[in-house]
């Protein structure tokens, strides 16, 4: 079986019809996000409270968590053991500055009543955040160098449009999966983070491939206009993008689908990112590549060849 | 047949067994959230009621305690903020076989002084004071050594000021001396350099006493002159020697420490829902595989076994750096099996659209896997860079990511692009003159 045999089509001609969706999005999830004072962040990132409880018998771990679930944000529910080998359950929640913290120990007693009396609180106190503030301040950094990194690389292999292109269509996806994030009211947690990474991953990943093929072209044809090589590039590699998104996305629509609730928020940006990923290397970088032909000309590209 | 090809497929059962036989022998640990481990909540000592110098103090300490617990290697340990006393830490290990060394790297202080001896060694405290004629001076001290093998301890008598502190070292390391015993090796500050030059050069043939957390832990004599650096001895085992290095480069704790509580925890996504995430990633990679196999034919066998072999690899090698697999660490792993797909699926078109300009099976198939290496190379590249600033500046559970990452693309290299070669070149070995290539192609 082969799809896409001999394509062409005409991408950069219909690419505001992408552009145009993708920037509404964006000021979208920005707008939410300002409206709500910034990112939901959950207890990894805010701290939260920790109850720990005592449970005659073994704690019905599934059914706890989706009774606190219904009533509070960010829960956690893990089951423990005492010195004694006793039966336990550590519940945690996030807690955000407009809550109380005995209103909260009162919504979790009232969840448990529903499933039984036979249980006792030991313990209930405040935590504070996993990831420390000094620690965001690293993750900023962590993202500038890595930008940082990848311009230098790609500049170094491509030529500078090229870098600026991938980084800026990358930035691109990250963005919009946060501002849907904010839009959904999902709050960003440790787990999130590591599905941005590999998204951030995943898109960089496409771009490059999309790029190798119009750097590949424009040293066979120097003389080319940039938009119909850029154009034949993305249809030499359609059935590959098709392939290997198509593949990625069923692993990650298995894990949004059947993965249960916990892996809800990993799977889902995954699965947005790889959609959104897979068209912005066609209607966001590429475009931009071509923008800065055209603003900076032949000198800068001069064919794409090192 | 072809020799080289045997030697190659010959490499590559090796490899896969060596394998194998690490995961067998080292299977994986698993980190607190896909397993479970023991958490731990801390009472920091404080003095004093300010509520400010309280919180200083717990910082300062949670700093110090995360620095020793990176240097053990157990980066993905937490450590929190608990409770409302202020004073309390909450730590949370995952599930490692050696939770007795963890707690005494958590508990010491770390406090290390040098003094020099002025008398002993006495079996008691009061034979000591029976010396002295029933007071020890004013400006010495009396200090028991760390109980020896038989739970006795040796009373010294200690000039009370220190020679040098903790403060002084500028670092510590493990080394074996020249008997082979573990020693703690440190390196002095220009400033105590110069002090302790001057007490050693005066007290040669004396003896001196290394005192850690109250308790001497060794009586040297001074045989030379020691200017910037020395050896600790006394440690029994090289864990011991290393536990003392890590403490002392960590630096001192500014108060002490008590452990309040002690839960074992089990996995904190639940086990129910890692084995849920399991069945799910199962289920999307066997229609992966499915796919590919219905799509690429026999070169969708070559790509499954490639993939299956990554992942082996991969597994063995963060077994080999004593990883602990959490959830951004499994997130590497599945953006490996994505790039890895996307390598197979890179290859296999590049070698059609070869095939289809008209050239030779063979001829299609090398320049089919050359050009797709540029390609592979620079997605690749790019990742490992971006990984590279990760590892650098990233928060513990993103360095996770980044390692697995780095791994699983080292590996997806070898199996997507070596591997899958040597597997088509047999298919084309196993034929007759007229080659063909199973690629799907109508």
């Amino acid at each position: 079986m082969e799809l896409f045999r001999n394509a062409d089509f005409d991408f950069l001609g219909k690419k505001w019809w992408f552009i145009l969706p993708s920037l509404a999005l964006i000021v979208a999830g920005l707008g939410s996000i300002a409206a709500q004072h910034g990112l939901l962040y959950s207890i990894d990132f805010k701290g939260g409270t920790q109850t720990e409880i005592r449970w005659e018998g073994k704690p019905p771990i599934e059914n706890i968590r989706s009774a606190i679930s219904s009533k509070l944000q960010g829960v956690t529910v893990v089951a423990a053991h005492g010195a004694g080998g006793s039966n336990e359950v550590i519940v945690s929640t996030a807690l955000s500055p407009q809550e109380n913290v005995t209103a909260v120990r009162q919504t979790i007693e009232n969840a448990l009543s529903t499933i039984t009396t036979r249980y006792s609180i030991l313990d209930f106190e405040v935590i504070g955040p996993q990831v420390s503030e000094d620690l965001r301040h690293q993750a900023a950094m962590a993202t500038a160098g890595a930008s940082g990194g990848m311009l230098l690389y790609l500049s170094y292999r491509f030529r500078l449009g090229y870098a600026v292109a991938a980084v800026l269509a990358m930035a691109h996806d990250a963005v919009i999966t946060v501002g849907l994030f904010s839009l959904l009211h999902r709050e960003i947690s440790l787990t999130v983070v590591a599905a941005l990474l590999t998204l951030i991953g995943y898109s960089m990943n496409d771009t490059i491939v999309v790029f190798d093929r119009v750097r590949e072209n424009r040293r066979t044809q120097p003389r080319a206009p940039l938009t119909g090589v850029i154009n034949r590039s993305i249809n030499q590699t359609l059935s590959r993008t098709v392939l290997t998104s198509g593949l990625t996305l069923i692993t990650a629509l298995s894990l949004l689908l059947f993965g249960g609730p916990v892996l809800h928020g990993f799977s889902l940006v995954l699965v947005i990112g790889i959609v959104v990923g897979t068209f912005s290397s066609v209607y966001i970088a590429s475009p931009i590549l071509l923008a800065w032909d055209g603003r900076f000309g032949e000198k800068t590209l001069a064919g794409g060849v090192r | 047949m072809n020799k080289t090809l045997v030697r190659k497929s010959l490499f590559i059962v090796a490899i896969a067994l060596a394998a194998a036989f690490v995961l067998l022998r080292r299977p994986l640990s698993l980190g607190l959230d896909l397993k479970g481990g023991t958490s731990l909540i801390l009472s920091v000592n404080v003095e004093g009621t300010s509520s400010e110098r309280i919180r200083e103090v717990v910082q300062q300490t949670r700093q110090i305690l995360e620095n020793r617990i990176n240097a053990y290697g157990l980066s993905e340990t937490s450590i929190q903020l608990y409770g409302s006393r202020g004073n309390e830490l909450l730590v949370q290990v995952p599930g490692v076989s050696d939770l007795s060394r963890v707690k005494g790297l958590l508990q010491s202080r770390g406090v290390l002084e040098w003094y020099s001896v002025e008398g002993g060694p006495y079996s008691s405290a009061t034979d000591t004071a029976a010396e002295f004629g029933g007071v020890v001076p004013y400006s010495d001290k009396l200090v028991a050594t760390k109980p020896l093998q038989s739970g006795e301890r040796m009373w010294y008598v200690l000039r009370s000021q220190p020679v040098i502190r903790g403060t002084d070292l500028r670092d510590a390391r493990t080394a074996m001396d020249s008997i082979e015993q573990p020693v703690t090796t440190f390196n002095l500050t220009a400033d105590a350099a110069a002090r302790f030059q001057k007490y050693t050069a005066a007290n040669i043939g004396k003896r001196s006493a290394i005192v850690l957390d109250g308790e001497i832990i060794s009586v040297p004599v001074i045989e030379d002159v020691i200017r910037d650096s020395g050896e600790i001895r006394g440690a029994k085992t090289v864990q011991e020697a290393e536990d003392l290095a890590v403490e002392l480069r960590s630096g001192a704790l500014p108060a002490s420490i008590e452990l309040m509580q002690q839960h074992t925890v089990e996995a904190s996504l639940g086990a129910d829902s890692v084995h849920r995430g399991l069945v799910a990633g199962a289920a999307g990679l066997v229609a992966v595989v499915v796919t590919m196999l219905f799509y690429y034919r026999w070169a969708g066998a070559n790509a499954t076994l490639a993939l299956a072999l990554n992942g082996l690899l991969l597994l063995a090698a963060l077994s080999c750096f004593g990883a602990v697999l959490t959830m951004p660490g499994i997130a590497g792993v599945v953006l490996t099996i994505g790039m890895a797909v996307d390598s197979n699926v890179l290859i296999f078109e590049r070698i059609r659209e070869e095939l289809r300009t008209g050239k030779s099976v063979s001829v299609a198939l090398s320049a089919g896997f050359s050009k797709a290496f540029a390609t592979l190379v620079d997605t690749h590249v790019t990742t490992v860079v971006s990984c590279l600033f990760l590892f650098l500046f990233g928060t513990p559970p993103v360095k996770g990511f980044a390692t697995t990452l780095v791994l699983g693309l080292v590996t997806n290299l070898f199996t997507s692009v070596f591997v899958s070669r040597v597997a088509f070149d047999w298919e084309l070995a196993m034929q007759g003159r007229t080659k063909k290539l199973s690629l799907g192609m109508s």
